[in-house]
């Protein structure tokens, strides 16, 4: 029992950084990616290649990385460059990533039997579920502060404007379409470092593995957001890492429960259906938000009380 | 900074195929610091002034200078740095997703290439970033100064502009440019927002044109008023001169029915 649970965990952190990316350009930039699905399976291909052939893993996962990086920054050349719409700029770029993942592979499929382990990572007496366990906990906490960070400086605040409000952001000089391009570089980036880790958690890379995954990364964010209500940017990427862990968990504890493998991609929608259209459901009791309300942005109702100091509702803290 | 406008000239399509030439040889000048109030009835060419002098839109021919500066030859962003902006609408100044000091500290970077190295090298809006403008809003008597981690998006739409004034004039703008900025402003906020307007536009010396339909704002505010009609200046007048005229005199040149009956 105690397995499927640390298996969750461990497969949970291998996805955050897929959910990570996704909160990059849906939730910051406000760009709908779907080039996350080609280089989800992108950097999954270029890592088991990469591997097999006796690459050390830190070298493999930078150069899925860099491989995740160039695959949203040609989406977000032909979507600020060329004017594409950026739903198809997204599909423009992963229907030709299909081809070059399968270029890098080879073939469809390649098994990563062996991994050597660069850094001897404590088991905590649980073995390779527990290496991994420490292991990505300590990759995925790294990766939180980093991004916190980059994103509470003005660059960070730049990239912020332009997803809440671009008409303002260029107003006020931010170069909008250099920013897109390396938020949605970094997005990529972080989703093909996913993918990596993903196929070396499961022993294979598949030039298929990418499919739905701009969905399921979205499904981690609203999970993680319903759960811990984030009204900051910290809170809000740990939400993110956390609605990973649940969201592999739900799909663990399915799988336990006697679901069929074949079912799951169904099972994944209808989960995902459920969460998003729990915040929209208002159950008596379940959705009362801990705020009293706060979360509930104030109507712009016409102008009234113009700074006579009335009550501040939804402070930050 | 003075703003030197020279044999402007802009078009555009209309439906049925032909062409409406709206500015032709235009020519335009405002000494450094001076506060220009435009009117004009719909149509007029105002609005399109102001969007050709912020570059929203692209003169066809003539040149637009700001400091003897040549502003239509910047990028977007560089230009941009030099110009504030308050629009109509209270929802397009400001990011409503953002708190006052962080809508504040986008603006105040203005002049830095935030999306660049240098955008990376510390944590803004800070504690030193957050009293200043604390102390920014106090002296200018905006009990906002309290609120300044309130998310802009829970104000309301008077709030919201007196934010967008309070940015566009951040950053040392050379050019501040009001496209009815109180339009859409209940005439408590409206008084509030013109208040501060006056004041910041003085204490700043700011080249600044401000375009509205409110007689009344145009007969109060500014060292000079100028009418558009068609692309044309049909009337100019300086503070001494404007004494002389009433509502209706404006109305009668208006020539149209589209007047704001406000005043």
């Amino acid at each position: 029992m105690l397995s499927l649970w640390l298996g969750a965990y461990d497969q949970g952190l291998a996805y955050a950084s897929l959910a990570l990316g996704t909160y990059l350009t849906l939730r910051v930039l406000n760009f709908a990616d779907l080039t996350v699905d080609g280089s989800f399976a992108l950097g999954g291909g270029t890592a088991a290649v990469l591997i097999t052939q006796g690459v050390p893993v830190p070298l493999a996962l930078l150069a899925a990385l860099v491989l995740g990086g160039l695959a949203g920054t040609v989406t977000a050349l032909i979507h600020t460059r060329l004017g594409v719409n950026d739903l198809f700029a997204g599909i423009l770029t992963t229907t030709g990533l299909y081809t070059i993942t399968l270029r890098v592979m080879g073939r469809s499929n390649i098994p990563i039997t062996d991994i050597t382990p660069v850094v001897n990572w404590p088991s905590l007496g649980q073995g390779d579920d527990g290496r991994w366990g420490v292991a990505l906990t300590c990759v995925m906490l790294g990766m939180v502060g980093l991004l916190t960070l980059i994103l509470a400086t003005d660059f960070g605040l730049a990239l912020r404007a332009i997803g809440n409000n671009p008409i303002m952001a260029r107003a006020n000089a931010v170069n909008q379409a250099m920013g897109l391009t390396l938020g949605i570089a970094a997005a990529n980036a972080l989703v093909a470092l996913a993918g990596a880790l993903v196929a070396m958690y499961q022993g294979f890379a598949d030039v298929t593995m990418g499919i739905g995954s701009l969905i399921l990364g979205l499904g981690m964010v609203i999970i993680g957001e319903s759960v811990l209500r984030p009204r900051s940017v910290p809170v809000a990427l740990l939400a993110v890492v956390l609605g990973a862990i649940l969201f592999r968990l739900m799909i663990a504890i399915a799988l336990q429960l006697g679901l069929e493998p074949v079912d799951l991609k169904l099972t994944t929608a209808v989960l995902l259906l459920a969460a998003m259209s729990l915040g929209h459901i208002k159950l008596p009791g379940l959705n009362a938000s801990p705020q009293g309300g706060a979360s509930e942005p104030a109507a712009l109702a016409g102008s009234e009380g113009e700074g006579d100091g009335e009550p501040s509702r939804g402070e930050r803290p | 900074m003075s703003l030197q406008v020279d044999q402007l000239s802009w078009g555009h399509p209309v439906p049925g195929g032909s062409w409406r030439q709206l500015f032709q040889n235009f020519d335009f000048q405002s000494p450094s610091g001076q506060f220009t109030v435009v009117i004009g009835s719909n149509g007029s060419g105002k609005s399109t002034f102001l969007n050709l002098l912020a570059g929203t839109l692209r003169c066809s021919s003539g040149s637009i200078r700001l400091n003897d500066q040549p502003l239509q030859k910047f990028s977007d962003h560089r230009r941009a740095r030099r110009i504030g902006r308050v629009m109509q609408n209270p929802l397009e100044g400001t990011c409503p997703g953002l708190t006052i000091a962080e809508n504040l500290r986008l603006a105040e970077g203005r002049r830095r290439s935030a999306i660049s190295w240098r955008g990376l090298t510390g944590v803004h809006p800070n504690r030193a970033d957050r009293r200043r403008y604390r102390e920014l809003l106090q002296q200018l008597g905006l009990p906002l100064a309290d609120r300044i981690d309130t998310l802009v998006g829970q104000l309301s739409g008077g709030q919201r502009q007196t934010i967008s004034l309070v940015m566009a004039t951040l950053g040392q703008p050379q050019m501040l440019l009001l496209d009815e900025h109180t339009a859409a402003l209940d005439p408590r906020a409206e008084a509030t927002v013109m208040a501060l307007t006056d004041r910041l536009v003085r204490q700043l010396g700011t080249t600044t044109l401000m375009v509205t339909h409110s007689l009344d704002q145009a007969l109060r505010f500014g060292d000079r008023l100028v009418m558009l009609h068609e692309g044309r200046l049909l009337g100019d007048w300086s503070v001494q001169q404007r004494q002389h005229l009433t509502p209706d005199d404006l109305r009668k040149m208006y020539g149209s029915a589209n007047v704001t009956q406000n005043s």
